[in-house]
């Protein structure tokens, strides 16, 4: 798929601006604090019915205007969409072909994005709540069952480590109640993990081969789901239902003592290796930017597995700081596929021929003209 | 705006009751005083009515005017089966099927240590006295099925169990009469979940 044209009515400091794409990629140069990411944040929103920067709404619309509207011309293999995202003060509204949707989740999956910006180098270096996040995103996008799980699953969770804080220290039997909230719990759980070992099962085959791609058959990635409990991929929900009961009943006296639940999916993590060595510790600042490179353009793929099209991706700022020979891998890899927006303050430097095909865009405070 | 004061306690009076804001709240209150003044005290006073006459049933703890109520009065309906639900509410939901024929028993809320509600806090140590004399076969768990009202459900399930009582738990899923491609996701899985050999 690819957005044919985007027009941006009172978005941040874009008072009036429409623009036709180019299918392959479209560069977007600028010196800092022009606007050249506000262009990123359209399409991220055009795609999700919010901005990847902020849950405040309002801080899109720009100083002087009274709304803030993204409007898009997307070509899917399906035939043509057009799309809308109008913020005001009071609200906001999407639509598909002029037609207002009630519920932004029958909005979203019109217009697919994977968006890699520099924050997605904490995905290997971060901690394990961003792993996880990253996780839930990806598989909730494709599934709203497994959203609801999830949502379940933290319910569960919060009740349970109520009642936990609630005996915090009580030497009394908490009884019948804890029995039922163990079960309860490792019944979400076990949903929550089947899917994601499945979804790493499809991540890891490839990412992998993606990542000897870039580091030219030098390095071997490889992605591990760590669980809380004794379970594995391809186990059936009972068996990790039985496995997340097991766990809690094991470290119940601990989980008394501390007044928190100590096993399940929100203490779980991903552990990344090259060439058997975690990448997240002892891996260079190129390898983990590798690692997250390699993750993101596997998301690529995944997406195209599911909905039978490749997704758009926008690489905010991140062009530059690769390497020569890692910068080629990117744009060999997204050739004639894959429509790219790209961010930066320069070409200069970068020789693919990708690259001197691609439309380029200058953006000037607010103002932006295609210059080729 | 400023009002007299006795028609802004009247909108105070009705922002108090559920799904009122302020703007039906004035409108209500305008229509009282438009209203003849008989209608409006014979309102007054089945609102204090109904709050002096009605208690809780003490078997069942729905609401009743008598006690026992007229429900666990009924010698016609089966007492070996009792429905076990929320809320007073729920009853008459359940009793517009006109379908079934058992007693219930009215929990007045669910298990929720995040709002500090435990088991004895709802009315489930009365159901385990009201099992052990009454003459009840089945117990059929009606709580709503939310995180909160499941767990409800499968405590009292492991409570019941080992009294030999039958405990059985309502069906979920697809609506009845709707098409199955206007059903969402979750709805859909939970059917498939719950699905029944024919």
């Amino acid at each position: 798929m690819y957005i044919e044209n985007l027009t941006l009515r009172g978005f941040r400091n874009y008072s009036e601006v429409s623009l036709t794409f180019e299918p392959a990629v479209n560069v977007i140069i600028g010196s800092n604090a022009q606007g050249k990411t506000n262009i990123m944040e359209a399409i991220y929103v055009l795609a999700m019915g919010k901005s990847h920067r902020t849950h405040r709404d309002k801080e899109m619309i720009g100083w002087e205007s009274s709304f803030a509207h993204v409007k898009g011309n997307i070509h899917r293999r399906t035939g043509p969409t057009v799309l809308d995202v109008i913020f005001t003060p009071k609200g906001k509204t999407v639509k598909v072909n002029e037609l207002e949707q009630q519920k932004l989740s029958q909005y979203i999956g019109t217009l697919n994005v994977v968006m890699f910006a520099p924050e997605d180098l904490n995905l290997v270096k971060g901690g394990p709540a961003e792993r996880r996040r990253f996780i839930d995103m990806e598989i909730g996008q494709a599934s709203p069952v497994y959203l609801h799980d999830l949502a379940s699953y933290n319910r569960v969770l919060k009740q349970r480590n109520q009642f936990l804080k609630d005996w915090q220290g009580s030497r009394r039997d908490p009884g019948a109640l804890l029995d039922v909230l163990n079960e309860q719990l490792a019944a979400q759980a076990a949903a929550v993990v089947k899917r994601r070992f499945e979804f790493i099962q499809m991540l890891q085959g490839w990412a992998e081969e993606i990542h000897r791609g870039i580091s030219r058959g030098k390095e071997q990635l490889e992605i591990n789901y760590v669980p809380s409990a004794d379970v594995s991929y391809g186990m059936d929900l009972s068996t990790l239902k039985e496995a997340y009961e097991q766990a809690f009943q094991t470290k119940r006296d601990q989980e008394m003592r501390r007044g928190t639940t100590l096993s399940g999916p929100h203490r779980e993590d991903l552990l990344l290796y090259v060439n058997g060595r975690n990448v997240q510790t002892y891996g260079s600042q190129g390898q983990q930017r590798t690692t997250a490179l390699s993750l993101k353009l596997a998301e690529i793929e995944l997406i195209r597995d599911q909905i039978g099209e490749y997704p758009v991706l926008l690489l905010d700022d991140v062009l530059s700081e690769l390497d020569n020979h890692r910068q080629s891998h990117l744009l060999n890899t997204i050739q004639g596929k894959v429509q790219t927006f790209v961010t930066t303050t320069s070409v200069d430097g970068i020789q693919h021929e990708t690259l001197s095909k691609a439309s380029i865009f200058e953006v000037s405070d607010g103002q932006l003209v295609e210059v080729k | 705006m400023h009002y007299p004061t006795p028609i802004s306690r009247l909108i105070d009076g009705f922002m108090k009751l559920p799904g009122i804001g302020p703007k039906t709240a004035s409108r209500l209150a305008f229509h009282v005083l438009d209203m003849n003044e008989e209608d409006v005290l014979s309102f007054a006073k089945s609102l204090a009515d109904a709050k002096r006459e009605l208690t809780y049933c003490s078997h069942c703890h729905y609401i009743t005017d008598t006690d026992p109520c007229r429900i666990c009065n009924d010698t016609t309906r089966d007492a070996a089966v009792v429905c076990i639900v929320q809320e007073s509410k729920d009853v008459m939901a359940m009793e517009k099927m006109q379908e079934y024929s058992g007693l219930y028993h009215v929990l007045h809320g669910a298990i929720s240590p995040m709002d500090g509600i435990g088991p004895e806090d709802v009315k489930i140590p009365e159901l385990l006295k009201r099992l052990q004399n009454d003459e009840i076969q089945e117990v059929i768990i009606a709580t709503n099925p939310t995180i909160e009202g499941e767990a409800t459900a499968m405590y009292i399930s492991r409570m019941v169990k080992p009294t030999g009582i039958k405990v059985t738990r309502i069906a979920h899923g697809l609506p009845v009469g709707g098409d199955l491609e206007y059903a969402d996701e979750v709805t859909l899985s939970k059917a498939i979940e719950g699905r029944r050999e024919l």
